[in-house]
């Protein structure tokens, strides 16, 4: 129940720093606010003069600036994210069409990247400073060190470019999915094959991986029955951290590769200081976060009964 | 025939030898004990035996194991023997067991794997393995909620149910309370019966007198004294038995009784603390005199510890009142901790931190001196770092840091529990004749009932169940202080 | 079974990588220092004759599309935002130091109010905040600085304060407080020797996540605008030119390559 209530605390506060940037961000527009705002919501052909002081009365544009931010927060908590500038679509339909791009890339992502990472780690773990444990701390530095930018830089220059296997941008069919999945799931591995790695290795000097062995069972026995439950729960509590740079990597290779995501729309958002789509979309991601790691919470008390107790 | 017989191991790193040669024999019914202290070879022994040295360390020695023989030198060869043959009770049952694993299934895997048993027959069996060590109820339980005891009753299950015959236990009874310790001799001789083997790895002198027969004293890789327990118990012929054997806090010559002349230098008036919301004592009273020795013995858990607390004033008592003697300058209560290592800054060397106390307290710098010299201590230990020093050293380092404050009261909370007993009577020694030459109020708080009853002035004993109005035993003849 | 064996190695390569970190750090520094002194140049100056043109003696890189000169355009960059990302480490490493001693220390409301603001910081990825940072902030560096010393913060805090609650907690600054020595000691003895390396850990992270940020969001035109010679942004204007100046382009993407790796193996082989 802890978990729950600290969880909710945060999306709170998640939602009022979003809600108070944005609203710094709108006050701050160049240009007639309230104009814009305007054409957002009745389209640009319809708005007049009265429009706009209907909505600079509403939002109180012009009046103080603590009643008007209770406002828009208000707004906010009511789930009413207005409409987008630029398009004039009801913010929360826009993101709803988005949202479910940006959550197939993620998802394709983070199982590549399990597929890829946790069994090399737990290989590499098995026995410290062996060939395989050097190699992969090398790739893995490598990779840490490789921005997610510049991973699509390379994988678009090799792939796409100079080999011609898969194209470079588009969305809709299965190759689509390669190169920005490749792109944010090789970050992702290169961390989680050292945290599996770690584990592992941790958990291979603990008494009770030397017990199983006393006890008859072989190496292959008590990694199967002890090994890797335990290795999941560091794992697991990581997947949770790992979800902002997976989001973080969202935005950046959705810009790049062209993908309709959420990320894609926040960064254009920015650019055309579009206010009611960066609060929608920022707030999607920062919740997304909460939500994600409250089911791993919940999760990691379901693997471990320590935590629970 | 004898179960296990091993012949001339000797343990070697590089060109130091660890153990000289060492031969024993297991023969069914009759448990073998090997004595020593830390660093005496004792678990180096066992760990050849099983086949688990250090890949840095080599040995020496043949080992027969029924119809086999094995040579020491490659451990490979044993791993077949584990769990079928040899059994081995873990020194830490709790961290033993897998924390993410059901008590039952712990045990149940080692019949379905070990021996190859059907799961449900397997799930049957282990069952019945716990039910036999007074586990019924327990078995779905997670080790975390296991108590020392328990865990420690699941881990033998769970090491003899692939069938082995013969036990290896490396010091079972490691931070455990007196009366858990004869539940441990119990248990090993138990699952001995008459027909399996028994060895125990051991520093623990109560433990090597309950199981009895035969015992081999370690003593810096070399045997020292071999032979019948109850006759070397009777009459050890080598000094260091002597020594080791004396050592033993129930030997200790019992402590001339003083009645108390001066002041109370604290006075504890009433006392209820808790911690957690969890009541540990309450309404206890006494008086610590100047001087004197107020030992506070109990099983863990009691509040032993939080008691010492509430008198230094780290924690604020329930109820009840904690005065000091009028006139007490503020820093004139310190302690001393159960781990010195802790209690040191840990990136500072032993010297620095010391001259840091001299300075602050503006005593003069000769005393440090006085100190090294008075607690027989090597003043070359002040170049090093907390954790390079011998635990017996830093403890004496830590009664030097406090007596830089020419305190009025020390509580000491355990602070010899985790040194070999030889070292562990020298400490003591120090820490009381010091305290009394200087006119110290002393409180010693430890598990071992038998110290705290040869050394102390007065007794408080504290107990985990009923620990209501607890109020101080006088020993002997001695005389509580009366309370407020 | 060979623990120790491993242990021994592992010490040894423990010393070993910060040392190749710090050198490759060194040559990255050297070149953004002393690569206009070696061969004098502008980064702005435009000859559209010789764009995407090779190397030459003046321009030992080679020309971009608009025939500026890749070496100066890269001694910039290599200028512009390190010095953002270090100037923002530095503000956040003394914030989170401050504050999460001060949380520890205090505990209440304080801790309390500054582990809400924390955990909520820490559910926006850092790229989003620093983008809305820069929405607000006039002036592209600025809004780069205030907006990674926002994101930056979080985990000095969180060090901070765990490594000072666990020592403040410990049986060594109890037997210090019941022998009088007041905060300034305890800092200065017991917390600050165990804060320090870690310090230095997550500011050579902090520095590399920074770094890769601007040129993040300088590589999909939301960072620095052209024609600020910035990484990131050199990337994407030279990327469509790959066939004609691949010089141009791998320049680049190597010295920031080079620059992250080191400052990553200078922070050692530690997670997150």
């Amino acid at each position: 129940m802890n978990v729950i209530a600290s969880r909710f605390v945060q999306a709170v506060m998640v939602a009022v720093l979003i809600g108070t940037a944005t609203f710094i961000m709108m006050r701050s527009l160049p240009g007639d606010a309230a104009w814009r705002i305007a054409a957002g919501r009745y389209g640009y052909d319809h708005i007049d003069a009265a429009a706009a002081d209907a909505v600079r009365n509403e939002l109180g544009l012009d009046g103080p600036a603590l009643p008007a931010l209770l406002q828009w927060l208000g707004d906010l908590m009511r789930l009413d994210f207005g409409n987008s500038l630029v398009t004039g679509q009801p913010v929360i339909n826009e993101i709803t069409h988005q949202l479910g791009a940006s959550v197939s890339l993620a998802c394709v992502a983070i199982l590549l990247s399990l597929l890829m990472g946790p069994p090399l780690g737990i290989l590499a773990g098995l026995k410290p400073n062996g060939w395989l444990d050097r190699g992969l701390l090398l790739v893995s530095t490598g990779l840490k060190a490789i921005p997610q930018f510049l991973m699509a830089l390379v994988l678009i220059v090799v792939i796409a470019v100079q080999l011609r296997w898969l194209p470079a941008a588009g969305h809709g069919e299965a190759k689509h999915f390669i190169l920005p999945s490749l792109t944010l799931a090789l970050g992702l591995a290169a961390v989680n094959a050292r945290i599996a790695r770690d584990a592992m290795a941790r958990i291979a000097e603990m008494p009770f991986w030397r017990f199983a062995h006393w006890k008859g069972l072989s190496t292959r026995q008590t990694l199967l029955r002890h090994g890797l439950r335990n290795v999941a729960v560091p794992l697991t509590t990581y997947l949770g951290l790992q979800f902002v740079t997976l989001v973080e990597g969202v935005i950046i290779v959705e810009s790049i590769f062209g993908w309709p995501g959420i990320g894609h729309a926040l960064v254009h958002a920015i650019f055309s200081r579009d206010v009611p789509m960066v609060q929608g979309t920022a707030l999607v991601l920062g919740l997304g976060f909460v939500a994600v790691n409250t089911a791993i919470d919940l999760t990691v008390r379901r693997i471990d009964p320590r935590v629970a107790s | 025939m004898s179960l296990l017989q091993a012949e001339d191991i000797t343990i070697m790193d590089g060109k130091t030898t660890l153990l000289k040669p060492l031969s024993l024999r297991l023969d069914p019914g009759v448990p073998l004990v090997i004595l020593g202290e830390t660093g005496s070879g004792k678990s180096l022994m066992a760990q050849a035996i099983m086949g688990t040295l250090p890949a840095t360390l080599t040995a020496k020695g043949r080992v027969a194991i029924g119809k086999q023989i094995l040579n020491a030198g490659a451990p490979d060869q044993f791993r077949g023997l584990w769990g079928r043959q040899i059994g081995v009770l873990p020194q830490e049952p709790w961290l033993s067991l897998d924390p993410l694993m059901r008590a039952r299934n712990q045990v149940a895997e080692t019949h379905t794997l070990v021996r190859g048993l059907h799961r449900q027959q397997a799930d049957r069996q282990a069952r019945d393995d716990l039910a036999a060590l007074g586990l019924a109820g327990a078995e779905n339980k997670y080790p975390h909620t296991l108590s020392g005891g328990m865990a420690q009753r699941v881990a033998i299950a769970a090491a003899r149910a692939g069938g082995a015959r013969i036990v290896i236990a490396d010091e079972p009874t490691k931070g455990l309370d007196a009366p858990r310790r004869d539940d441990v001799a119990k248990l090993l001789m138990n699952e001995m019966g008459d027909s399996g083997g028994l060895l125990v790895i051991t520093h623990d002198l109560a433990l090597a007198q309950r199981l009895g027969s035969q015992m081999i004293v370690l003593r810096r890789g070399e045997v020292v004294e071999q032979g019948d327990t109850h006759q070397i118990f009777a009459s050890p012929r080598a000094t260091y038995t002597q020594e080791f054997l004396e050592a033993d806090p129930e030997r200790w010559s019992p402590k001339e009784p003083r009645s108390p002349t001066a002041p109370a230098v604290v006075t504890a008036h009433d006392l209820t603390v808790a911690r957690a919301n969890k009541t540990l004592f309450s309404g206890v009273s006494f008086s610590i005199a100047q001087g004197h020795v107020f030992g506070v013995t109990g099983p863990s858990g009691c509040g032993k510890s939080s008691l010492g607390d509430a008198l230094l004033g780290l924690i604020t008592p329930r109820a009840g009142q904690v005065l000091r003697r009028a006139g007490e300058a503020p820093h004139s209560f310190q302690k001393l901790y159960q781990d010195p290592v802790s209690a040191f800054p840990r990136k500072r060397s032993l010297g620095q931190t010391l001259d840091d106390t001299v300075a602050f307290s503006g005593c003069a710098h000769g005393k440090i001196d006085a100190l090294l010299e008075q607690l027989d201590l090597d003043p070359a230990l002040l170049k090093r770092r907390p954790d390079a020093v011998s635990g017996g050293e830093l403890q004496r380092l830590s009664l030097l840091r406090v007596l830089l404050r020419t305190p009025s009261f020390i509580c000491a909370d355990e602070p010899t529990s985790r040194l070999d007993p030889i070292t562990q009577k020298r400490v003591i020694a120090l820490l009381t004749q010091t305290t009394q030459d200087d006119g110290v109020a002393l409180m010693l708080i430890s598990h071992d009932t038998a110290l705290i009853r040869n050394t102390a002035d007065t007794v408080l004993a504290l107990d985990a169940q009923s620990h209501e109005n607890a109020t101080p035993d006088v020993p002997r003849q001695s005389v509580a202080i009366p309370t407020l | 079974m060979n623990h120790m064996n491993a242990l021994d190695l592992r010490s040894t390569s423990w010393r070993i990588t910060p040392i190749i970190g710090a050198a490759l750090v060194f040559v990255v520094a050297l070149f953004a220092l002393l690569g206009s002194v070696i061969v004098p140049g502008d980064a702005f100056e435009q000859s559209l004759l010789k764009a995407l043109s090779g190397p030459e003696p003046l321009a030992p890189l080679g020309y971009d599309h608009l025939g500026r000169s890749v070496y100066h355009r890269l001694v910039d960059a290599l200028w512009l935002s390190p010095i953002i990302a270090v100037a923002a480490v530095i503000t956040a490493a003394g914030a989170g130091l401050v504050l999460g001693t001060l949380a520890a220390a205090m505990g209440g409301w304080i801790e309390r109010l500054l582990v809400i603001v924390a955990d909520a910081l820490l559910a926006l990825p850092g790229l989003l905040l620093v983008l809305i940072v820069l929405a607000m902030v006039p002036g592209t560096a600025l809004g780069f600085w205030a907006g990674l010393s926002l994101v930056l913060w979080v985990e000095f805090f969180r060090l901070t304060r765990a490594t000072s609650r666990e020592v403040i907690a410990s049986p060594a600054v109890q037997a210090s407080r019941l022998l009088g020595f007041g905060p300034v000691y305890l800092f200065r003895v017991h917390i600050w020797p165990e804060i320090a390396p870690m310090m230095l850990t997550a500011a050579a992270f902090g520095t590399a996540t920074a770094i890769m940020a601007i040129a993040a969001l300088g590589f999909v035109h939301v960072g620095m605008r052209a024609p600020t010679p910035e990484l990131g942004l050199m990337m994407v204007e030279l990327l469509p030119y790959w066939r004609e100046a691949p010089l141009a382009l791998l320049s680049p993407v190597i010295a920031t390559f080079t620059l992250l790796l080191g400052l990553t193996l200078l922070a050692g082989s530690r997670i997150s």
